[in-house]
């Protein structure tokens, strides 16, 4: 009887995900198993080889080395720079935590288009910086901030930072502060009790700020093509070229290749981190 | 003090205010090497603040504490020498039974064979050798209440702090951890603190109890004593039923004195000088009933209800309402409605410093 309710519950997401979500990805994958076509979406050939392509390619796998390199700088500053300032936010009462998470979430309440030309406006060779280090007499030449990789990624990173900060904070927040009296009790001081206990305990936020970040890097797209020159291109980007060239298989195998990559991180991650043997133990 | 059985805490004036509350005011004890010495009263009284200001999470604003005869008033908790097991037990659910139980000597540490071999040898006392694998989460709330307790004394700590640590478990299990606790302190002549709010529980496990109420220690004392000999009603009522009646002083003589009540002449023990209004308490275990006796408190029993090894009998008499238990009591032995004499032994009764709140 209980059964019955829940799929009845169950079936319109259910159904929804399968039209809308299941068939297109399989879809999509059988259009990866085709060649080029001048006139179709497709062509009549099975093939394996815009994978080959791919796989086979420096080209190509200089720019997923270069993606997950990207993806892998952004991760580690977010987590230098979230995680401290969780420990903080978490460690407020209820109300100004509350304050401080709408705070941190602001900068997402503005349009990606809008912040990227804000970024723009910041760093182009005539822009706030280069001005401001030209009055200083720190530079006689303006710098080439703009149109970088390293431009890409402090605009990602501080996007990406406040989905790190409240998966932390969030952890931290629940956390039973008794598993750190009881670990000073033991002896532990301050830092052995960071690194034994509080820091092991948030780990379920480590890991979903970790996949939050991760994931959104390797599907940003408006922020790479607005502040990335044609040097620092990402998956993303040479899916998108191939659609406008008319390659769709070739750019549906670019998005296997994207998913895969999405996939073995998450199962990496959730490997290592291990958040299910903290999470669900309240005592 | 002796030099033979120091005191391993020592309380020293201390007190603790959070705002406009005081919750710890002015409490001094001193807490015997190898004994079990418990915090007892109901919540908000003071008693786990009070063990806090031991284990260093809190701060006293005034006083000092001393363990093992170093002022520690200002040692962050980690620097002082007890360990803790928590009401919650907060066993770190990241860490296997053993992990958990090494944390300590991790801690101080010991190297890591000496390590294993004390963790065997804790998991072995608290009888759970073939759990060290499992992860808390795995474990029933007894079993995870042993792990606290052997995580907290594998280190050989000065002092043991418990607090409540036996409240989330059923009766029946309480019972039996009771007993065990008590066994475990005494063979490794541990210096236990323990705060509860059962008085059965206090009762059972301790050298010698501080009954506590609005931050301050209303009275200390062995079990025995502050059973039979509570200085104040509070401390009468808090540690089981007791019946209490008012009167006046009319005659004394070296161990008693002889009060008047609206009821009659009764004795009590205590010194008091003759017409001085005095509060006496009586267990209901030591209220006697007779029928047709000309000493005593004339009553009449107003219910009778039966609660297996004992029968609990509800009187009414001129000197307010009386209760009184009798163990053994056969059906037709007393019954509703039926008047009798209430009587004591003049040592059963005790003179309160204070009335009846």
């Amino acid at each position: 009887m209980k059964a019955k309710w829940t799929w009845f519950l169950l079936a319109p997401p259910l159904a929804l995900a399968l039209v809308f979500f299941v068939v297109p990805v399989v879809y999509l994958f059988w259009v990866s198993l085709h060649a080029a076509s001048s006139s179709e979406l497709y062509g009549a050939a099975l093939t394996l080889r815009n994978y080959a392509d791919v796989l086979g390619d420096s080209f190509y796998l200089g720019i997923v080395r270069r993606t997950l390199g990207v993806a892998a700088v952004i991760l580690g500053l977010c987590l230098v720079v979230g995680y401290p300032v969780a420990y903080f936010v978490a460690l407020l009462p209820p109300r100004r935590r509350m304050l401080a998470l709408l705070v941190l979430l602001f900068p997402l309440m503005v349009s990606n288009v809008v912040r990227a030309y804000g970024w723009v406006a910041l760093l182009e060779r005539r822009g706030v910086v280069n001005t401001t280090l030209r009055d200083l007499g720190i530079i006689d030449a303006p710098l080439d901030l703009l149109y970088t990789t390293s431009a890409v990624v402090v605009a990602l990173m501080t996007i990406l930072l406040p989905y790190m900060v409240i998966s932390i904070a969030n952890t931290l927040a629940a956390l039973d502060r008794r598993y750190e009296e009881a670990a000073q009790a033991l002896g532990a001081g301050p830092v052995r009790t960071f690194l034994h206990v509080t820091l092991p305990l948030s780990t379920p936020g480590i890991a979903s700020g970790t996949l939050l970040v991760f994931l959104l890097t390797l599907s940003a797209y408006v922020t790479i093509t607005l502040l990335g020159g044609p040097r620092s291109k990402l998956l993303v980007s040479l899916i998108y070229d191939n659609v406008t060239a008319f390659q769709w298989p070739r750019a549906a195998a670019l998005a296997f290749v994207l998913l895969a990559l999405a996939l073995a991180f998450t199962g990496l991650l959730l490997a290592l981190l291990r958040p299910g043997r903290v999470q669900g133990a309240g005592r | 003090m002796t030099a033979a059985n120091p005191a391993d805490v020592q309380l020293v004036a201390v007190r603790k205010r959070f705002g406009a509350v005081t919750a710890v005011d002015d409490v001094s004890v001193d807490i015997a090497r190898g004994s079990i010495f418990s915090l007892l009263g109901p919540s908000g009284c003071g008693k786990t603040t009070t063990l806090r200001l031991i284990a260093g999470f809190e701060q006293p604003d005034a006083g000092d504490v001393f363990i093992r005869g170093a002022r520690v008033t200002s040692v962050p908790p980690y620097r002082r020498d007890f360990s803790m097991v928590f009401q919650s037990y907060a066993l770190f659910p990241h860490l296997t039974v053993a992990e958990n139980v090494a944390f300590g000597l991790r801690m101080r540490r010991v190297a890591r064979h000496d390590r294993a071999r004390s963790v065997a040898e804790a998991l072995d006392l608290v009888k759970l050798g073939t759990l060290a694998d499992r992860y808390p989460r795995q474990l029933s709330g007894g079993q995870q209440q042993r792990v606290a307790l052997a995580r907290a004394i594998v280190v050989k700590p000065a002092v043991l702090l418990l607090d409540e640590p036996l409240g989330a478990l059923d009766k029946m299990l309480r019972e039996e951890m009771q007993v065990e606790l008590r066994s475990l302190q005494q063979r490794l002549g541990i210096t236990a603190v323990f705060v509860t709010h059962d008085q059965e529980e206090a009762l059972t496990l301790s050298d010698r109890v501080a009954v506590m109420r609005n931050g301050v220690i209303e009275q200390i004392g062995g079990p025995r004593e502050i059973y039979d000999r509570p200085r104040s009603a509070f401390v009468a009522s808090f540690l089981g039923a007791s019946n209490f009646v008012a009167g006046t002083v009319v005659a004394r003589d070296a161990s008693a004195i002889v009060v008047e009540t609206p009821a009659g002449r009764v004795a009590a023990h205590g010194d008091r000088r003759v017409a001085d209004k005095v509060h006496i308490a009586v267990r209901p275990e030591r209220l006697r009933m007779e029928r047709g006796g000309a000493s005593g408190l004339p009553a009449h029993i107003r219910d009778i209800v039966y609660r297996g090894p004992v029968t609990h009998f509800y009187l009414d008499s001129a000197a307010g309402p009386l209760i009184a238990y009798r163990q053994d009591a056969r059906a037709g032995d007393f019954t509703i409605g039926e008047s009798v004499q209430c009587t004591w032994d003049p040592d059963s009764a005790v003179v309160l410093d204070e009335a009846h709140a």
